[in-house]
C-alpha cells in the first residue's frame, strides 16, 4: 500500500521540491530530477511485483459517498512501468537537451508533477480517480506544452486546454450516467456496466470514447497533437508520444474492457463502426505524416497513425486484439520516443529541422541516424525489432475477429511508413555535403546513450518477446 | 437553560447582528471596538448556527420559533429546518472571514473613521437580514427582510468615496427597488387569493384553490420571478451587478456576490417549494422555465466573462453565470439535483468570497484593475494568488475542490429526471469557467512581473484567505456531513406537495 | 363583455394599482431624469400598496376597532393596512437614500440627468 502512495507521490514530491528550490542551482535540482524519476520507476516497478504474483495493493480515499480508489491492476501496471521507466530515460535526455534553456525551473517542476498524475492515471482502481488524474494530468502538462511561450506556443497550449477539457467534460457526464446506471465506479469485480441491456448505451460507449479520444488522438479530434509539436523535444517525445496519448488509449481500454466488458461491448452497434474509425485513422495519418517536411510534425501524424494501432486492437474485441494493443502500447513507446529524441538531437546538434534539409547529416550524426534508421524499422514492424510481434498480434486478432481487411490496414501502413521514412535515412547518408561531426560533448552523451540504450531493450524484446508476454498474458486474462 | 438557548437560537441568530449594528452606531471613535466587535458578533453567530444545525440535524425535524409567542396564523413564525439551517451555516461561516478581512485594510479604500464604521453597521444589518431570509416562514417577513439587505447593500455598494460609486448605488437602488416592488406584488396576489402569509397555512390553501384562479398564481409566480430575479443578478436582470462589484470595496463585492444573491435565492427556493409547491410547479412548467432561464444564464454569463479585461468586472460575470447554475439547479426537482444545488450554492458561496477578497488584495496592493496589468503577481503576492487559485479550481468544479460534489450531483439529478440538456450545459459553463478563470491564474504566473513592490496584506486579511481557501477544499474533500444536511433539505423541500 | 364591465367596476382599485404599477414601471425605465426614475418607484410602490389595501377591504364593513357596541359587526381587514404601514416606512427610506444619492451625484456631475452624466462619467475615464 504505502509503495502506491510512493509511486504516486514520487513525481508530485518531486516536482514540488523543484518548484521550491531557487533558479540557479541547476546543478541540484538535476539530482533532484533524476533521484525523483528514479524513485517513480522504482516504486511502479515494485508494485507491478506485487500486481504480478498476485497480491493486491489497493488504497482508497473516501469522498462522502464517492471514494477515488486506487487499485492497480495488470493493465495498470504495464502502463505505470511504460511511463515511469521512459520517464527515467526522457529525464537524462532533457538534461543534455535542455541544458542552457531557460525556464529550467518550471519546466522540472511540471516534468516531475506530471510522472505522478501519469502513475496516478495507470493506477487508478475507479472511474473517478482515474477523471482526478486524467484532469490534473492536463493541467499538469499545459506548462510544458507552453515552454517556449511565444504566440505559437500559446495558441498551441490555448487548443491543448481548449480540446483536452472539452473531451474531460464529456467523460464527466458519461461517468455519472455510468454511475447512476450501475451505483458503482470500481473497476474490480468485473465490468462495471455487465448484466445490463444494451439499449440506450450505445450513446454512453460514443460519449466514453470521444471524451477519451481527445488524448488518444482519434481523429478528428486529433488536431492538439500537431500543434503541440512547438514544444521542446522531451515533452513531446515523453508527453506527446507516451505518456499523455497512452492515456488516453489506457482510457479507452479502460473503457471497453473495464466499464464495459467486451462482451456488453460487442452487443453495441457502435462496436461495429470504431474499428473503422481507427483504421480510417491509422491511414489518414500516415499519409499526412507524409507530406509534413518539418520532422516533428511528421512524427506526430505518425503518433496519430500508431495511437490507433492500438485502438483497433482494442476495439476488435478480440483476446489477441488485447494482446497487441497492450503490446503495441509497450513496444511502440519505447521506438518512438527514441524517433523524437533522435530528431531532437538533429535540431540541437546539427541545427536542422526539415527534412528537405538533412542531406548528409548521417556522417555527422552516425550514432543518432543509425537509431532512428532501426527505430524506423520498428514503426515499420519489422524484426528484429520488438513491433513487429505488437503488429502481428493485431493482424492475427483482426483476422480472428473475421476481418481481412483490417489486416491489410496493417500491412498498407506499413509500407506507407516505410516510404514515409526510409528516404530520410537514405538522403541522411547520401550526398557529399560534409558536416563536421557533432556528436561530442557530455551534452551528446547525455542525449545519445538513452536512445542507444532503448533501441538495444527493443532488439532485445524483439528477439525474445517472452520477457514481456507475461505481463501481456496477465492483461488480456483479466478480461478474457 | 441550553434548550431554552436552543429553542431560541433561530431569533438570536438574527437579532445579535442587528443589535450589534445599532450599538456600533455609538462607538464610531473607536475603529478597532467596532472591528473586534464585528468579528466576535461573527463568531458568536456562527457558533450559534453550528448549534442550531446540530440541534436539528438529530432532532430530525425543523425548529419553530414564534415571534412574541403568537402562534400562527397571527404570528411570525421562524422556522430553521434543513434548508435554513443549511444557509444559516454558509452565511455564518462566509462572513466571519469577510469581516476579518476589513480589518485594518478598510480606511484607505472607504476613507474615515466615522465612514468605516458606518459600513460595518451595513454590513452587520446586511448579515442580519440573511440570517433572517434562512429562517423566515413568513412571506412578509421575507418582504422585509429582503428590504433590509437591498438598502444595507446599496448603502455598501456606495461606501466608496468616488462618484462611480454613487452612480453604481443609484442604479442599483432603482432597479432592486423595482425588484421589491414586484415581490411585494407577487405576494400581494398570493395574499388575496389564501388569505395567509405563513408559508405553510398558504401551502395547504394554495393547493386547495390554484385551479380555480390559475391566472393569479402565474401572474404571482412571474411578479416573483422577476423580482427575485433583479435581485440575485438573473440574466438578462444583471445589469447592476458589474457596476456594483466594481466601485464596491472587497469585502462588500465578496460579500454581495457571496452570500446576498445567495439568501434572494434561498427566499426563492423556500416560495417556490414551500409556498408553491412541487405539483403546483409542474403544472405550470415552472421548473422547464428556471432550467432554460438558468441555461441561458450560464452561458451568456460566461461568454460576458471571457470579454472583460477587468478582473473585478470578470468576477461580477462569473457570478452572473454561476447564479444559472444554480436558478438551473431549483428547477430540477429531485432530491439528488436539489442537494447538489444547495451544495453548489455553498461552494460557490465561499469559492466566490475568496476570489473576490483575493482580487481586492491585488487590486490594492497594485493599483491596477486591468488582468493583463497584473502580469506576473503570483510570485510577489503568493499567499494571495494561491488563494485566487484555490477559489479558481473550486469554482471550475475539479475533483477534489468545492465545485466537483455540487456539479456531480446536479449532472446526476438532471439525467435521473430524464433530461440531457442541462447536463450538457452545465459542463459547457465549466469549460468556460476555466478559460475565464483560468487565464488570470495564467497570467498571474506565467508572465513577467514589472519591476513594482507588491506585497501580501497583513495578518487579518492572510488568515481570511486562507481560512476561505480551506473551506473550499474541505467542501470538496470531506462532504459528507454537508451533503447529508443538503440531501435532508432536498427532501423536505420535496416532502411538500 | 358586460360581465367584463361588472368585474371591472366592481374592482376598480385593483385596476388602478395596474395602471399605476406600469406608468411606474414606465417612467423608471424610460425617463432619464434621476428624479423621474426615483417617483416611478415611488409611484409603483403607492400602486402595490393600493392593491393590497384595497384587498382588505370588505363593503359595508366598519373600522376594526372595538368599542363594545358594535358586537356582530363585519371588520374590514386590519392586516394589509399595517403591512402597508411597514411598505410606506420602507418606501420613505428608499426614497431618502436616493435622494441623499442624487444630491451626491449632483455635487460630481453638476446634472441630474442620467444621460448626461453617462456622458461625462464616458469623458472622464477617457481622458
Amino acid at each position: 500500500m504505502f509503495y502506491l502512495v510512493l509511486a504516486i507521490s514520487s513525481g508530485i514530491i518531486g516536482g514540488l521540491l523543484v518548484a521550491a528550490i531557487p533558479k540557479d542551482k541547476n546543478r541540484m535540482r538535476k539530482y533532484i530530477v533524476l533521484i525523483f524519476s528514479a524513485l517513480g520507476a522504482f516504486f511502479c516497478w515494485r508494485v507491478a511485483a506485487f500486481v504480478f504474483s498476485g497480491e493486491s495493493v489497493e488504497l482508497s480515499i473516501e469522498l462522502g459517498s464517492l471514494n477515488l480508489y486506487i487499485k492497480p491492476d495488470p493493465l495498470g501496471a504495464v502502463f505505470g512501468l511504460i511511463a515511469s521507466t521512459l520517464w527515467l530515460f526522457t529525464s537524462v535526455y532533457s538534461f543534455g537537451y535542455m541544458a542552457g534553456k531557460h525556464k529550467q525551473r518550471t519546466f522540472y517542476a511540471f516534468f516531475l508533477l506530471s510522472l505522478g498524475m501519469t502513475v496516478g492515471v495507470a493506477f487508478s482502481g475507479n472511474l473517478l480517480a482515474l477523471y482526478l488524474f486524467y484532469e490534473m494530468l492536463t493541467f499538469s502538462t499545459y506548462p510544458l506544452v507552453i515552454h517556449e511561450r511565444g504566440p505559437d506556443a500559446m495558441k498551441a497550449g490555448a487548443k491543448y486546454i481548449i480540446y483536452n477539457l472539452s473531451g474531460a467534460g464529456a467523460i464527466l457526464i458519461a461517468i455519472i450516467e455510468t454511475y447512476s446506471l450501475a451505483g458503482k465506479l470500481d473497476f474490480t469485480g468485473g465490468p462495471i456496466l455487465a448484466g445490463l441491456s444494451a439499449g440506450g448505451l450505445n450513446w454512453l460507449l460514443a460519449l466514453f470514447i470521444v471524451g477519451f479520444g481527445v488524448k488518444a488522438a482519434i481523429m478528428p479530434l486529433h488536431r492538439w497533437l500537431p500543434a503541440a509539436m512547438v514544444a521542446p523535444t522531451p515533452v513531446s517525445a515523453l508527453l506527446h508520444a507516451v505518456a499523455v496519448v497512452n492515456s488516453g488509449v489506457f482510457g479507452v481500454l479502460r473503457v471497453i474492457y473495464s466499464v464495459f466488458g467486451h462482451e456488453l461491448a460487442g452487443q453495441l452497434r457502435i462496436s461495429a463502426v470504431l474499428p473503422w474509425i481507427a483504421a480510417f485513422t491509422i491511414l489518414a495519418g500516415i499519409i499526412i505524416a507524409a507530406r509534413k517536411d518539418i520532422l516533428k510534425q511528421r512524427l506526430a501524424y505518425q503518433t496519430v497513425s500508431h495511437l490507433s494501432y492500438s485502438l483497433l486492437g482494442a476495439f476488435i474485441l478480440q483476446e489477441w486484439g488485447l494482446a497487441g494493443a497492450v503490446m503495441h502500447m509497450i513496444c511502440y513507446s519505447t521506438l518512438k520516443i527514441t524517433l523524437f529524441f533522435c530528431a531532437g538531437i538533429i535540431s540541437e546538434l546539427a541545427g536542422e529541422t526539415r527534412i528537405s534539409k538533412m542531406k548528409g547529416v548521417g556522417p555527422s550524426l552516425p550514432v543518432t541516424m543509425s537509431m532512428f534508421f532501426a527505430a524506423v524499422l520498428g514503426m515499420i514492424g519489422m524484426l528484429p525489432l520488438n513491433t513487429f510481434w505488437s503488429k502481428y498480434y493485431l493482424m492475427k486478432g483482426s483476422v480472428a475477429a473475421g476481418n481481412w481487411i483490417l489486416a491489410l490496414v496493417f500491412i498498407a501502413s506499413g509500407i506507407i511508413n516505410a516510404a514515409c521514412f526510409i528516404p530520410i535515412v537514405v538522403n541522411a547518408f547520401s550526398g557529399e555535403k560534409v558536416r563536421p561531426q557533432s556528436e561530442r560533448g557530455a551534452r551528446a552523451v547525455l542525449m545519445l546513450a538513452p536512445i542507444v540504450i532503448l533501441v538495444v531493450f527493443a532488439i532485445i524484446i524483439g528477439l525474445y518477446p517472452g520477457i514481456v508476454w507475461p505481463g501481456v498474458e496477465a492483461v488480456v486474462n483479466c478480461y478474457f | 437553560m441550553m434548550s431554552s438557548a436552543a429553542a431560541n437560537m433561530p431569533v438570536l441568530v438574527v437579532i445579535a447582528p442587528l443589535f450589534t449594528a445599532f450599538v456600533l452606531t455609538t462607538l464610531a471613535r473607536r475603529i478597532r471596538l467596532v472591528e473586534g466587535l464585528v468579528v466576535f458578533t461573527g463568531i458568536l453567530v456562527l457558533i450559534g448556527s453550528g448549534f442550531l444545525a446540530a440541534d436539528v440535524f438529530n432532532k430530525e425535524t425543523a425548529l419553530i420559533y414564534q415571534i412574541g409567542g403568537w402562534p400562527a396564523p397571527w404570528g411570525i413564525e421562524l422556522k430553521a429546518g434543513s434548508v435554513g439551517v443549511f444557509f444559516l451555516l454558509v452565511a455564518s461561516f462566509v462572513s466571519v472571514p469577510v469581516s476579518l478581512f476589513s480589518v485594518n485594510n478598510l480606511s484607505d479604500e472607504v476613507g474615515g473613521k466615522e465612514r468605516t464604521a458606518r459600513f460595518y453597521v451595513l454590513y452587520l444589518l446586511l448579515c442580519g437580514a440573511m440570517y433572517g431570509m434562512a429562517v423566515t416562514n413568513d412571506l412578509f417577513n421575507v418582504f422585509v427582510l429582503v428590504e433590509v439587505a437591498t438598502l444595507s447593500c446599496c448603502g455598501l455598494v456606495s461606501s466608496r468615496n468616488r462618484p462611480r460609486a454613487a452612480e453604481a448605488a443609484f442604479t442599483y437602488l432603482i432597479l432592486a427597488t423595482l425588484g421589491s416592488t414586484l415581490i411585494l406584488g407577487g405576494i400581494g396576489f398570493i395574499y388575496i387569493i389564501t388569505g395567509h402569509l405563513n408559508m405553510g397555512f398558504v401551502h395547504d390553501e394554495l393547493n386547495r384553490i390554484w385551479q380555480s384562479e390559475p391566472h393569479v398564481v402565474w401572474t404571482s409566480f412571474s411578479f416573483m420571478l422577476v423580482g427575485f430575479g433583479v435581485k440575485s443578478a438573473l440574466f438578462p436582470l444583471h445589469v447592476w451587478l458589474p457596476d456594483a462589484h466594481s466601485t464596491a470595496p472587497s469585502p462588500a463585492s465578496a460579500i454581495l456576490s457571496g452570500i446576498a444573491v445567495k439568501g434572494y435565492l434561498i427566499c426563492l427556493l423556500k416560495i417556490l417549494y414551500n409556498v408553491f409547491g412541487y405539483t403546483l410547479m409542474r403544472a405550470f412548467a415552472i421548473n422547464t422555465i428556471l432550467v432554460l432561464a438558468g441555461s441561458i444564464a450560464i452561458i451568456a454569463g460566461a461568454v460576458l466573462a471571457l470579454m472583460q479585461t477587468e478582473l473585478k468586472r470578470r468576477l461580477a460575470f462569473s457570478t452572473v453565470s454561476q447564479i444559472g447554475y444554480i436558478i438551473m439547479g431549483i428547477g430540477i426537482m429531485n432530491t439528488k439535483g436539489l442537494s447538489g444545488t444547495l451544495f453548489y450554492l455553498a461552494g460557490h458561496a465561499v469559492a466566490k468570497a475568496v476570489l473576490f477578497l483575493a482580487a481586492g488584495a491585488m487590486i490594492s496592493a497594485s493599483g491596477r484593475k486591468k488582468i493583463s496589468e497584473l502580469a506576473g503577481i503570483g510570485r510577489k503576492m503568493p499567499v494571495t494568488m494561491a488563494a485566487f487559485t484555490v477559489g479558481s479550481l473550486g469554482l471550475t468544479g475539479i475533483p477534489l475542490f468545492s465545485g466537483f460534489v455540487g456539479k456531480w450531483y446536479l449532472i446526476l439529478g438532471s439525467l435521473e429526471s430524464g433530461s440531457f440538456f442541462p447536463a450538457v450545459v452545465i459542463i459547457a459553463g465549466s469549460i468556460l469557467c476555466a478559460a475565464y478563470l483560468f487565464s488570470v491564474v495564467r497570467v498571474a504566473y506565467f508572465e513577467p512581473a514589472p519591476d513594482e513592490n507588491w506585497k501580501d496584506p497583513g495578518l487579518a486579511q492572510k488568515i481570511a484567505l486562507i481560512v476561505l481557501a480551506s473551506a473550499v477544499l474541505v467542501l470538496g474533500i470531506l462532504p459528507d456531513p454537508f451533503l447529508e444536511l443538503a440531501g435532508r433539505a432536498a427532501e423536505e423541500l420535496l416532502a411538500l406537495k | 363583455m358586460s360581465t367584463m364591465l361588472e368585474k371591472l367596476t366592481i374592482n376598480y382599485p385593483y385596476f388602478f394599482a395596474v395602471i399605476l404599477l406600469v406608468i411606474g414601471a414606465l417612467t423608471v425605465l424610460t425617463r432619464s431624469s434621476l428624479f423621474k426614475k426615483l417617483f416611478g418607484i415611488s409611484i409603483m410602490e403607492s400602486a402595490v400598496f393600493i392593491m393590497f389595501i384595497a384587498a382588505g377591504n370588505i363593503r359595508g364593513g366598519t373600522e376594526p376597532i372595538l368599542n363594545g357596541h358594535n358586537t356582530g359587526a363585519v371588520y374590514i381587514n386590519p392586516l394589509p393596512s399595517a403591512l402597508m404601514l411597514t411598505g410606506i416606512v420602507v418606501s420613505v427610506s428608499v426614497n431618502a437614500f436616493a435622494l441623499a444619492l442624487i444630491m451626491r451625484l449632483y455635487k460630481t456631475y453638476g446634472t441630474t440627468d442620467a444621460d448626461r452624466i453617462a456622458e461625462l462619467r464616458n469623458e472622464v475615464t477617457d481622458k
